[in-house]
């Protein structure tokens, strides 16, 4: 029996509980609202933060009573200050997981396992489409509005979020969107895991109300839940015969589904013990990468890859 | 007068550039293969 403390009963949390039997078997789900009490439940085996707002406060209250935590946040300040809680969960002797959400978190995954196949890999880009609950919908209007975070030949760029239109096509039924660079922790923390990596972008698809109106309050109240979103890595390198690749993985599914799936999936591995001490990163290289995936599909995640086009094909077509 | 014979010269400008291009030009067919799989898993 595995006893799993829940923050925040949000979409996100509440797809969690109710996916969590599905990948655990037996599984209990305590339900722990942060604004009302400031006791840790007893006993735990680990904590998902799935709540709006800060993480890192409540990280802390739960590593100090020597619970693993699996955090969902994808706010650029809050992972930072949570990655910062390093030592604390190494003296504590447990694991903390940042970015398990799907982007942070899924987009690692699938970049890390696509960066496997390449003898060098030196550009990783994703992009994603889509909000999951409301919280996620205004922060993702905040993040149009702030200042965006790249990697680019070694040194980092702050460009203007909601720059940087770049046409990304994703798995069918979402199709084609532009996507603009944004706020988020993503290349942040894909520069943790692939530091040898040259150059890193993140971006999310937008259109022009969502640009234009990004330093405005949001003026309408979000949607219950967004629609079908997704997730995008692209892959550039060098495979083993010298050739220069470009790999392309994806997912199309409910931006609170694919969530849930990461997040259920690395509370799976933490609870076995398969998760080294301190803070973890999806794409650290020494995850069982393939396992976490295999979670995340059987969670109801369909992964894709894009199968591109030949070469020969490409010229025959264009002569 | 002259402005009117300006624009009218411009327009017809651009309709015999497009012309050209689009009778010349290389554009060919776009890609018709390629597009989403499953992504398989390898075993470890």
């Amino acid at each position: 029996m595995v006893t799993v403390g829940l923050v925040g009963r949000g979409v996100v949390g509440e797809r969690i509980a109710r996916r969590l039997p599905s990948v655990l078997g037996d599984v209990t789900v305590v339900d722990i609202d942060t604004r009302t009490s400031r006791r840790v439940p007893s006993p735990l085996d680990v904590v998902v933060l799935a709540q709006a707002g800060a993480h890192a406060p409540h990280a802390v209250r739960f590593l100090d009573s020597g619970v693993g935590v699996v955090s969902v946040s994808d706010d650029l300040d809050d992972v930072q200050a949570l990655v910062d809680l390093d030592d604390h969960a190494r003296r504590a002797g447990i694991p903390l997981v940042v970015g398990a959400g799907m982007s942070p978190g899924l987009t690692e995954l699938l970049a890390r396992l696509l960066t496997s196949r390449l003898a060098s890999c030196d550009e990783i880009h994703i992009a994603i489409h889509g909000t999951a609950g409301p919280a996620c919908a205004r922060q993702q209007h905040r993040a149009l509005g702030g200042r965006s975070l790249g990697f680019h030949d070694g040194a980092w760029n702050r460009p203007p979020a909601g720059s940087g239109r770049e046409l990304c096509y994703f798995p069918e039924p979402v199709g084609p969107y532009d996507c603009y660079r944004a706020e988020f922790a993503t290349a942040m923390l894909v520069h943790a895991s692939f530091p040898d990596v040259a150059r890193i972008s993140a971006r999310v698809s937008a259109n022009r109300r969502d640009r234009f109106t990004a330093l405005l309050p949001m003026l309408a109240p979000p949607h219950r839940e967004g629609g079908v979103g997704a997730a995008r890595v692209e892959v550039r390198g060098v495979d083993a015969a010298g050739a220069r690749v470009t790999m392309i993985a994806g997912v199309a599914e409910l931006v609170a589904t694919a969530t849930a799936a990461v997040a259920i999936a690395f509370v799976a591995h933490l609870v076995v013990g398969r998760l080294p001490e301190g803070v973890v990163l999806a794409g650290d290289a020494d995850l069982d990468t393939v396992d976490l995936l295999r979670v995340v599909a059987q969670a109801g995640v369909r992964l894709q890859d894009f199968t591109g086009v030949s070469s020969e094909r490409r010229i025959r077509a264009n002569p | 007068m002259k402005f009117v014979r300006r624009s009218l010269g411009a327009i017809l400008a651009m309709v015999i550039t497009a012309t050209v291009m689009r009778v010349r030009g290389a554009g060919g067919t776009p890609p018709q293969h390629g597009g989403w799989r499953p992504l398989e898993l390898p075993d470890h």
